[in-house]
């Protein structure tokens, strides 16, 4: 084991372990927070472990997600079905849903993959609106959902649960040689190919991953909410929160994203006493912003620097 | 001992602020604030119409020497933006920051929907000025011992659906003398409902056939070919629902000066700034409003309601409170009362009675013009056959006597006046065909 | 059926006008500007404020805008793309956070309740029996105009060949002592007039409110997908394409089905011609 991977797993393990007991550190209103911060930091998992390396910008992720949600919300809601099966369902149809749209979309490179699944978006949402709007709730979508756990703190435990082996799972992949063929499609994805590498089965396997965390995550989302609406999910604003959480965080490095959507969810928050009204999200627009000008490689980038700069420093005292 | 000096001041601050805090702790301990919360957004009109009319409401009990023994009520926001999952964590934000005693709520139907079941878990006293949803309602009756903390004080969609029939027969069918009509409505949530309605009972009850139904696209950037499509149909008149970007639908026909009249739900024509907001564009617009809407007259305290209102707002838009603005006001002085019979906001099955209890009747003229009252467990209304359980007591029948009509008819004139136009009680004005209607 | 050609071609010039300067950006500067959908929304309120708040005139209002969309798209250029520029994905990111940046502002500012306005050019035109608003109708004869001056624009002028040689290899026009600099400046700056202008005739044909900036960005999107990067021809006969299917969408086969149609069209477009129709590299 090489001593970045070693450094990596303890930062988990340390990560683990202040998750665990902050909610009997700090009051039900931060918990319940960081249990929306916990979902968002699953849906930027999702979204980087496909787009955050290949360069395939998916603006369609909360179509991946909604059909997740809508899956086990349908489900359990009209055909009572019960959530052990409802979740595993939406999580393979989500697999099966995902592929038959997504996949021959990432023949179609860069920028109009990111047109096109937007353009998936877009349409999905004006065809739950359009179809059987007596089933699916149409515009208002359905209230009253089955809920897995109740209360602030099993829900903090069941999300937290799910990201770390989500979370952990991912970065470990993302350490393997597969990681390292994810960033090169980036770069070249002709002379990945030319390498000898199947380029397509190397994506679907990322966009096979990527449709496991987005369905589960979805699934189990709306179970919390209790609640599913078109607006929730097929909307620019919650593609904005993913994009912005991986980006700000650092696309491709996993461990970024997580902390972009702990950053962004409180950044929220912490607005809330001193501009309650609609400033908040003009300011926390510009914050993201800014940061993201000053350095579109996300904090990741910028701890990664600080302790480059940490270790030259101590290297060069130590020579003197 | 340099180092002491220096920071004496500060110790000595510090020392003044722990004996304040803690005196002040001390204080506060007998006369706690009662804590109200609003949810809802902060920059639109109906928002802030609910946060003003409730903002009015808590002065005037808290100058009147406070409730529930004398305790100041705190008055907390929350903003949704309109937004479904912002909506949770407001109420999220209400109950585990703020600690509130009671949620007055200006939400918009997929939001209120959205936090309806985290109200359900902290079970905190909730009222809704905005949405009519009639869903919300069903659940309070599906699931009572879920959802009786829930109470909404505007009639629902179904009620207000059921009286604008009524407006179909009298004033459209018998008045005007119209047959046959285009149903053109938004395929939201909202339009297919209030349609179907529509559909169900316009010919049966009113005798107005329809002639052809146009939905369309709540994105819709042209509606030329809309309403070439309902010229087209020879029938009568276009009846409009649309919730949605309306003011496009409104301000269009207009525009195209679309030969035949044009009625229906216009959400956007709801406010006083609508003849602003469209630079005059909304001549002949003629919509159903909850009530008590722009333009009707007002029994005396409603009055002085509106003269505190502009007296404190003055130009600041809305300039007019929107309905919810004044289900708003009734709505605290509703709450509180029934806090004041049970005691407080807790227990809650007290609290919850109490409400059911409450009756705000407001004369004008020796006659009820608005009432403030709600809909018990298990009573039915007579005329659709059905429970209401906590929506407002509302009347569908003439002459009105046992509640605030469920709707009334609004028409803005081309020249910027705006009336009421049906049912006659509350009528200061007639229906017009626009000038270019043929 | 001559309501539905006349009524579709007007609809589709009225596109093409909203497309064009999304296209002109994304053929020279080879990125996405997502915060097209607000140079449109900018213009609108500008407008707005001017004409219906302050009580200018109408053409001077509609000027303005078109100043301050031209100085709004020089700074977004200045302050975000070429900060960095050679990150495709940075510019699309930063331009979408950029768009919803300034939705909450116009929140802030104007309120986010909606606005109608006077339209630009008030009354209707009747051919046969089909009813076209004169400002729909001038908004596709503008369209039309500033699509031909621009096409002449790149085809004789000094300035305008630039622009196309830049389009076509930037390495190779810096070579031949073109200056990129100032080619793109000149792009964003026409491409920030263009949607100014364009908003204003949505805005005086819709409504003015803070989440109008998300259909034109769609409509550009689609325009631009199906008629191929960087082609104006190829964006003229694209927003045709979408412009009829969507009439003939609305008034023959279901309203409601309108943004489907459109959907539907850029995905079979994107998965049996992923160039677009006219994909070619250059204007």
């Amino acid at each position: 084991m090489n001593s970045t991977l070693r450094r990596g797993i303890y930062g988990w393990i340390a990560f683990a372990v202040v998750m665990v007991i902050l909610p009997h550190v700090v009051g039900t209103g931060v918990t319940r927070s960081f249990v929306f911060a916990m979902y968002l930091a699953i849906f930027a998992v999702s979204w980087d472990i496909m787009s955050g390396r290949t360069g395939y910008i998916s603006f369609g992720h909360p179509f991946l997600i909604g059909i997740g949600g809508y899956t086990t919300a349908l489900l359990t809601y009209h055909l009572h079905w019960p959530l052990f099966l409802s979740i595993p369902t939406a999580v393979v149809i989500t697999m099966i849903g995902g592929t038959l749209f997504f996949f021959p979309a990432l023949r179609i490179r860069g920028t109009y993959f990111a047109l096109v699944t937007l353009a998936f978006m877009e349409l999905i949402y004006g065809l739950v609106q359009v179809i059987a709007p007596n089933v699916t709730g149409g515009t208002r979508g359905l209230s009253g959902l089955e809920t897995i756990v109740t209360g602030a703190i099993p829900n903090y435990y069941l999300a937290l649960v799910v990201l770390l082996v989500l979370g952990f799972t991912m970065w470990l992949v993302i350490r393997t040689h597969i990681g390292t063929a994810l960033s090169a499609v980036g770069m070249d994805e002709d002379a990945v190919r030319a390498s000898g590498i199947n380029v397509t089965r190397l994506k679907l396997f990322a966009f096979m991953l990527s449709a496991f965390a987005a369905g589960l995550g979805g699934a189990l989302y709306v179970h919390y909410l209790g609640s599913i609406a078109p607006r929730a999910l097929f909307d620019v604003g919650f593609l904005f929160q993913i994009l912005v959480a991986c980006l700000l965080g650092g696309a491709g490095t996993i461990s970024g994203p997580i902390a972009g959507a702990f950053f962004l969810t409180f950044l929220l928050e912490w607005l809330r006493p001193y501009f309650p009204g609609p400033e908040r999200f003009l300011i926390y627009g510009a914050v993201a912003l800014v940061l993201y000008v000053y350095q579109p490689n996300g904090l990741h980038e910028l701890v990664r620097n600080g302790l480059k700069r940490l270790n030259q420093l101590k290297l060069s005292r130590n020579t003197s | 001992m340099k180092f002491i000096d220096m920071w004496k001041p500060a110790l000595a601050t510090m020392a003044a602020l722990v004996m304040l805090a803690t005196g002040g702790a001390a204080v506060a301990q007998d006369k706690d604030p009662v804590v109200v919360g609003y949810i809802g957004s902060f920059a639109s009109d109906t928002g802030l119409s609910t946060i003003r009319g409730a903002e009015i409401a808590i002065d005037e009990l808290n100058e009147a020497g406070g409730v529930l023994g004398g305790r100041q009520i705190k008055f907390v926001k929350a903003d949704t933006r309109e937004d479904v999952v912002e909506g949770v964590k407001a109420y999220e934000y209400l109950n585990d920051v703020e600690n509130v005693d009671f949620i007055i709520s200006g939400s918009i139907d997929d939001v209120s929907l959205a936090w309806l079941e985290r109200m359900a878990e902290y079970k905190t006293p909730t009222l809704d000025t905005w949405t009519s949803y009639v869903g919300i309602i069903d659940k309070v009756v599906q699931e009572y011992d879920k959802y009786k903390m829930y109470f909404m004080n505007i009639a629902c969609d179904e009620a207000l659906a059921t009286l604008y029939i009524d407006f179909g027969k009298d004033v459209l069918a018998a008045e005007m003398g119209y047959k046959s009509t285009v149903l053109m409505f938004e395929d939201t949530a909202f339009g297919v409902s209030i349609a179907g309605l529509v559909r169900d009972l316009l010919a049966p009850e009113a005798g107005i056939e329809i002639a052809e139904e146009i939905i369309y696209d709540a994105n819709t950037v042209d509606f030329a070919p809309l309403f070439n499509k309902a010229v087209d149909s020879g029938a009568d008149f276009i009846y409009l629902v649309s919730s949605v970007r309306s003011q496009v639908p409104a301000s269009q026909y207009v525009k195209l000066q679309v030969r035949i009249p044009m009625t229906g739900v216009n959400v956007a024509a709801f406010g006083q700034d609508f003849w602003n907001d469209t630079g005059g564009l909304g001549g002949g617009t003629s919509t159903l409003s909850p009530v008590p809407s722009v333009g009707m007259q007002l029994d005396d305290r409603t009055a002085a309601f509106i003269e505190k209102y502009k007296a404190r707002y003055g130009n600041e838009r809305p300039i007019y409170p929107h309905f919810n603005g004044f289900n708003a006001y009734y709505g605290i002085y509703s709450a509180f009362q029934a806090a004041e019979a049970a005691g407080g906001f807790e227990p809650l099955d007290a609290w919850v009675e109490a409400m059911e209890n409450t009756d705000i009747v407001l004369e004008k003229d020796g006659e009820m013009w608005f009432r403030y009252a709600f809909w018990k467990q298990g009573e039915v209304e007579p005329r659709t056959g059905r429970e209401y359980t906590h929506n407002i007591k509302f009347d569908v029948t003439e002459p009105f006597d046992d509640g605030s009509p469920a709707m009334v008819v609004v028409q803005w004139y081309e020249d910027g006046n705006v009336a009421v136009i049906y049912p006659k009680k509350f009528a200061n004005g007639t229906f017009q065909e626009p000038s270019w209607v043929q | 059926m001559l309501q539905i050609l006349v009524q579709g071609l007007v609809l589709s010039g009225f596109y093409a006008l909203i497309a064009v300067g999304f296209t002109l950006i994304f053929s020279v500067g080879r990125v996405l500007n997502l915060a097209y959908g607000s140079f449109l929304m900018l213009g609108g309120y500008i407008y707005y404020q001017g004409a219906q708040v302050v009580g200018l005139p109408k053409f001077p209002s509609l000027i303005i805008a078109g100043i301050a969309g031209a100085v709004f798209g020089m700074l977004v250029y200045r302050i975000l793309v070429k900060r960095l520029s050679g990150n495709v994905v940075a510019v699309e990111i930063a331009t979408l956070i950029l768009a919803v940046v300034v939705q909450a502002a116009v929140v802030l500012v104007f309120s986010p309740s909606p606005k109608s306005m006077w339209p630009l050019v008030p009354g209707v035109l009747r051919i046969g029996d089909a009813s076209v608003t004169y400002n729909i109708f001038i908004a596709a004869v503008v369209s039309w105009i500033l699509l031909g001056g621009l096409f002449l624009f790149t085809g004789m002028t000094h300035m305008g060949r630039a622009i196309r040689a830049v389009s076509m290899d930037s390495k190779g026009a810096v070579i031949s002592g073109i200056d990129p600099e100032r080619v793109n400046i000149l792009t964003w700056a026409i491409s920030g007039t263009f949607g100014a202008i364009a908003g204003v005739f949505l805005a005086t044909y819709t409504q003015l409110d803070p989440n109008m900036w998300v259909t034109p960005l769609i409509i550009a999107v689609a325009v631009v997908i199906v008629g191929g990067i960087g082609s104006i021809l190829g964006s003229l006969v694209a927003a045709h394409i979408i412009g009829m299917l969507e009439t003939i969408t609305t008034s023959l086969i279901a309203a409601e089905l309108r943004g489907v149609a459109t959907m539907l069209i850029i995905i079979a477009v994107l998965l049996v011609a992923p160039k677009g129709l006219f994909g070619k590299s250059e204007l």
